[in-house]
């Protein structure tokens, strides 16, 4: 922008030679050659240039501390880079001292030792000692920062911390600190660039200013009218905010998850309690970069009593961090292979490993892991932000014709009975499963019976009315409301079984949650909490069903389809049509910064190609211009050499004595020099004679 | 009249008339033709020209050749130390009868001055002398006086190494619009002019081949000479390219560039054209340039002003 670039501050000065007239019509080649000899570029002179590469730090150290989660050094070096800056800047002109330099690089090497130490010893915890060195490294040079090619190296050195802090970046918010940074380099390069012409550095900031608060109330409103995709359908903000269509009643409690659980490590306290259901929101609880999509499963439980479901065994046993699969179950018969799933914890969450089941063996950093009565994995202490595990699942076949030809051939360790135990449901529930089981003749058919009769029958709903006092709530369910969310499913489709004679259990977890394909990895949200059924089938052990309606009643962990379609198409980076949409929505509110900056940059483009075009619209290429001087290029290459550019057509056409190339060059000249260019006719006949000579 | 619209001297026209000039001139001085057209092109573009060489290479009878040749009033001041102001520009006399002071003109009230041996003169003279080449007028006691157009002035000097002589200073040989050295005559130019001085000097038969109104119609038309914009930005380029050479002490004013223009205007009449060429740009910056740059040591302006011109690029023909 023209408005950017004031006039010249000393014309005196030595760089006044490279002032140009701006009326000038100077094409950018030539520019080139009008300059034998560029001025000085007194960039260290520059505040603002220092500014910005001092910002330029100051970002990437902002990004080490939010991803590195490492506080002391980067605080340390931030602020004596910043002293650094005033020091190096007040004293450009001095001739530099020996003895402070020597102290520099002594403290370079101190900063090295200090690196060594903290990678084997671990000062400050040890996290990203080498980040550390570098923001060292860049403080300490900051005292000298008295040329250009210092403030390049400690622009380089900010991006290097960068990519060290993009290693450990999940999320869109780094994107926003990558953009931050590059503004600065741009920022940077336009200060230095302004000194070059000794122009002063100064913006229109009412006209920014502006254009910022209308970018921002525009990508605002255009936040609010676009659907976002992964928000909650009512509400156009994808916020987590409580949604308030769950409960009316008084026990509402939005302390309350779906599983309540408690601080043994066994599970065995932790229940469920189908009376009541805390709200569950958007705010994503982790991410799972999986194989095929699967559900994430925790805490199982057997025994219901008076609405609420314990786990009745309180074995366990205590492994190593890594489980390999000689001690865990073999694979189940007609394994389909193994998909491996890594789970990155984003809020603190109970002490227990969600993942697919059957387990092939896993790894979790943590100093020892449970294993209790039911498969599941407990870690020693609650899972905190930032935790990652990893498990490799089995795809066992769960085809029905694979189930159907099941032959119970396993019997089923069940010394206390509670996997059979029906007592809590009433004669009408039981009758209720007996009249729809009637005419199966195998396992899996009356399991698919019972599982499509509840999906078919009764609707599912988060606002459910308390139930009432005395009642069960699920023979409320099933008898009466016929409405219920995921527990109440499950539950009653548990107990029917039992009642039918087929052993069952709950299972809680999480469903698979949203793919996102930009970062190939699932986001599982809350809402993503959900409860099913696990049925036992002789020769395969524990087998996942799902009564809720609107998902598969198997609720098998399926080969991956669109999964690796996806992942496939991460390589391509414009075949993830949903991507913008998707990063737009997993940033929430501060979805509206890129909208804003888009916004804000079209208005500026627009307005400086207005200007542009307003106030230097430039004369149309005359008639025959172009033609004529394509002919020109034609006849050069054709000839031994082309013109040199300090030579004119003139002189051009003596040293190369072509009767064709003096006609030409006439009208070259008298285009060219005096504006009359010939008619396309004269051209053509020009032209033919090159091409028959 | 329907060509009152257009110019009144076309540059065939005006070609032929330079011609018809340079050929009268050439009677007298043999060869030189790049000299006879740069001090012709003086002329025309409404400048004044500064002719150095040694004594005795023709300095003075160009200048005699070629005000002959166009006619108009014609005076010629041989400068001396001892020569004043009011001997160039006149001074009042008393007059008996009348009882009053009369003004008297000077040599310089004329269409063509030739101003001999220029820095023979005391800085005073100088001053004078170039105070009506800037101004074009005269002012004597107190009154001023306008000089008649054309007013052209072809001063001479010896180069300044010789004895008695009080160079011109850098400010006043920045207002000769351009400087022309004769140099030695070849074998064969030597003999013609040996030849043609046997019986007689050949400039006493000279008489005026065009008008001295041709002279202001030549000026009027060198005006209407197109620049195109490449021309303009070709013409900054070589003035910053001057600048930015370490030899330059005094670089190239603002001035010589709009006599360079000027000087590329006339120069494009000669061969009938009515648009300059960077090719004139180009055979002009050395007499244009070369005697106002002030070179640092022994530098010699002429040898860098002809690096710079076959070293600079010209503007790119495409200009869109």
């Amino acid at each position: 922008m023209a408005a950017l670039i004031g006039p010249a501050r000393d014309p005196d000065s030595p760089d006044y030679p490279a002032m140009l007239p701006s009326e000038t019509t100077v094409s950018p080649d030539y520019q080139r050659f009008r300059l034998p000899r560029l001025p000085r570029s007194p960039i260290e002179h520059s505040v603002e240039a220092r500014a910005f590469v001092f910002s330029a730090f100051a970002i990437a150290v902002l990004a080490i501390v939010l991803y590195g989660q490492d506080y002391v050094v980067p605080a340390i070096g931030l602020a004596a880079a910043a002293v650094g800056h005033v020091v190096s800047y007040r004293e450009r002109t001095r001739r530099r001292d020996f003895w402070r330099q020597a102290f520099l690089a002594a403290l370079i090497f101190g900063a090295l030792f200090y690196v060594i130490a903290d990678s084997t010893l671990a000062l400050f915890g040890g996290i990203l000692p080498q980040a550390n060195f570098a923001v060292l490294l860049v403080a300490i040079t900051s005292f000298d920062l008295k040329t250009r090619r210092n403030c390049y190296s400690s622009l380089w050195i900010s991006l290097a911390i960068l990519y060290l802090a993009a290693v450990y970046a999940w999320d869109y918010t780094f994107g926003l600190l990558v953009a931050f940074w590059v503004a600065c380099l741009a920022a940077f390069w336009m200060a230095s660039h302004l000194r070059r012409l000794n122009a002063p550095m100064s913006g229109p900031v009412r006209a920014i200013a502006l254009i910022a608060v209308v970018a921002l109330i525009a990508g605002a409103g255009w936040f609010a009218a676009v659907p976002q995709p992964s928000g909650i359908p009512i509400s156009p903000l994808v916020i987590s905010l409580p949604n308030f269509t769950s409960f009316r009643g008084d026990m509402e409690s939005p302390a309350l998850p779906l599983v309540q659980v408690s601080g043994d490590s066994s599970g065995a306290t932790s229940s469920v309690d189908l009376h009541f259901r805390g709200r569950l929101g958007d705010a994503p609880v982790m991410y799972v970069r999986t194989g095929a999509p699967a559900y994430w499963r925790g805490l199982v439980f057997d025994t219901y009593r008076n609405g609420v479901w314990t786990a009745s065994n309180h074995f366990y046993r205590q492994t190593e961090p890594y489980v390999p699969p000689r001690l865990l179950p073999p694979a189940p018969p007609g394994n389909r292979g193994t998909f491996v799933q890594t789970f990155r914890v984003l809020r603190p969450m109970p002490a227990v490993i969600d993942a697919a089941y059957p387990i092939e063996s896993l790894y979790a950093p943590v100093s020892g892991l449970r294993e209790d009565a039911y498969g599941t994995f407990h870690t020693p202490d609650q899972l905190r932000p930032g935790q990652t595990y990893s498990v490799v699942s089995y795809i066992p076949d769960l085809s029905p014709q694979r189930l159907r030809a099941d032959e119970r051939e396993a019997v089923l360790e069940d010394s206390t009975g509670a996997y059979q135990d029906f007592s809590t449901l009433s004669a009408a529930g039981r009758q209720l499963a007996g009249r729809v089981a009637a005419g199966t003749t195998n396992e899996f058919d009356t399991v698919m019976a019972v599982t499509n009769y509840l999906q078919h029958n009764f609707t599912y709903t988060l606002a459910l009315p308390p139930v009432p006092a005395g009642r069960d709530p699920v023979d409320w369910f099933l008898l009466d409301v016929k409405t219920g969310y995921c527990e109440q499913f499950a539950t009653a489709e548990t107990l029917m079984l039992r009642s039918l004679g087929i052993p069952a259990r709950l299972a809680t977890g999480y469903a698979t949650g949203d793919y996102d394909p930009v970062l190939n990895q699932a986001v599982v949200r809350e809402r993503d909490a959900h409860a099913w059924v696990e049925v036992w089938f002789g020769s395969h052990g524990w087998v996942p069903v799902d009564p809720t309606p609107g998902v598969s009643p198997l609720a098998a962990t399926q080969f991956p389809s669109h999964w690796a379609a996806g992942g496939i198409a991460r390589l391509i980076p414009h075949l993830t049509v949903g991507a913008p949409a998707a990063a737009l929505g997993s940033l929430g509110a501060l979805g509206v910064i890129p909208l804003a900056v888009g916004i804000a940059l079209a208005i500026v483009v627009a307005y400086a190609w207005l200007r542009r075009r307003r106030w230097t619209a430039r004369p149309k290429p005359q008639p025959g211009e172009s033609e004529l001087l394509h002919l020109y290029e034609r006849l050069q290459r054709r000839l031994v050499r082309r013109r040199a550019p300090p030579e004119t057509p003139l002189e051009y056409q003596d040293a190369m004595q072509s009767v064709l190339l003096s006609e030409v060059t006439g009208a070259v000249n008298e285009g060219v020099y005096a504006g009359r260019w010939p008619d396309a006719r004269r051209v053509r006949e020009l032209s033919e004679r090159i091409s028959s000579g | 009249m329907a060509a009152s619209q257009e110019p009144s001297l076309q540059p065939r026209r005006a070609a032929e008339l330079l011609e018809r000039v340079e050929k009268n001139i050439h009677r007298v001085i043999v060869g030189k033709d790049r000299v006879v057209r740069l001090a012709l092109a003086g002329m025309v573009s409404g400048g004044h020209v500064l002719l150095q060489d040694l004594p005795g290479t023709g300095k003075t009878m160009l200048a005699r050749a070629l005000a002959t040749s166009v006619g108009g009033t014609f005076r010629r001041i041989q400068c001396t130390p001892d020569l004043l102001p009011s001997d160039i520009t006149g001074s009042s006399v008393f007059n008996q009868k009348d009882l009053t002071f009369e003004f008297i003109p000077g040599p310089i009230f004329a269409n063509i001055v030739l101003a001999d041996e220029v820095n023979r003169a005391t800085p005073r003279t100088q001053s004078a002398l170039l105070e009506a080449m800037g101004e074009r007028q005269v002012t004597v006691e107190g009154t001023t006086r306008a000089l008649e157009p054309p007013f052209f002035v072809v001063a001479t000097q010896n180069p300044t190494e010789f004895h008695g002589t009080y160079p011109l200073p850098e400010s006043q040989l920045d207002r000769f619009v351009l400087a022309a050295e004769m140099g030695p005559p070849t074998d064969a130019e030597a003999l013609e002019v040996l030849a043609r001085r046997e019986h007689g000097d050949p400039i006493a038969d000279l008489t005026a081949v065009v008008d001295i109104s041709d002279v202001i119609e030549l000026q009027e038309a060198c005006l209407r000479v197109v620049a195109a914009p490449a021309i303009r930005t070709y013409l900054v380029a070589l003035l910053q390219a001057v600048r930015a050479r370490p030899d330059v002490l005094l670089p190239a004013s603002m001035r010589s560039g709009v006599y360079l223009q000027r000087a590329a205007q006339a120069w494009a009449l000669f061969e009938g054209r009515d648009f300059v060429l960077p090719d004139d740009i180009k055979l002009l910056a050395i007499p244009v340039l070369a005697h106002r740059l002030g070179m640092r040591g022994r530098g010699r302006a002429a040898e860098m002003l002809n690096e710079v011109v076959t070293s600079l690029p010209i503007p790119p023909l495409r200009q869109h």
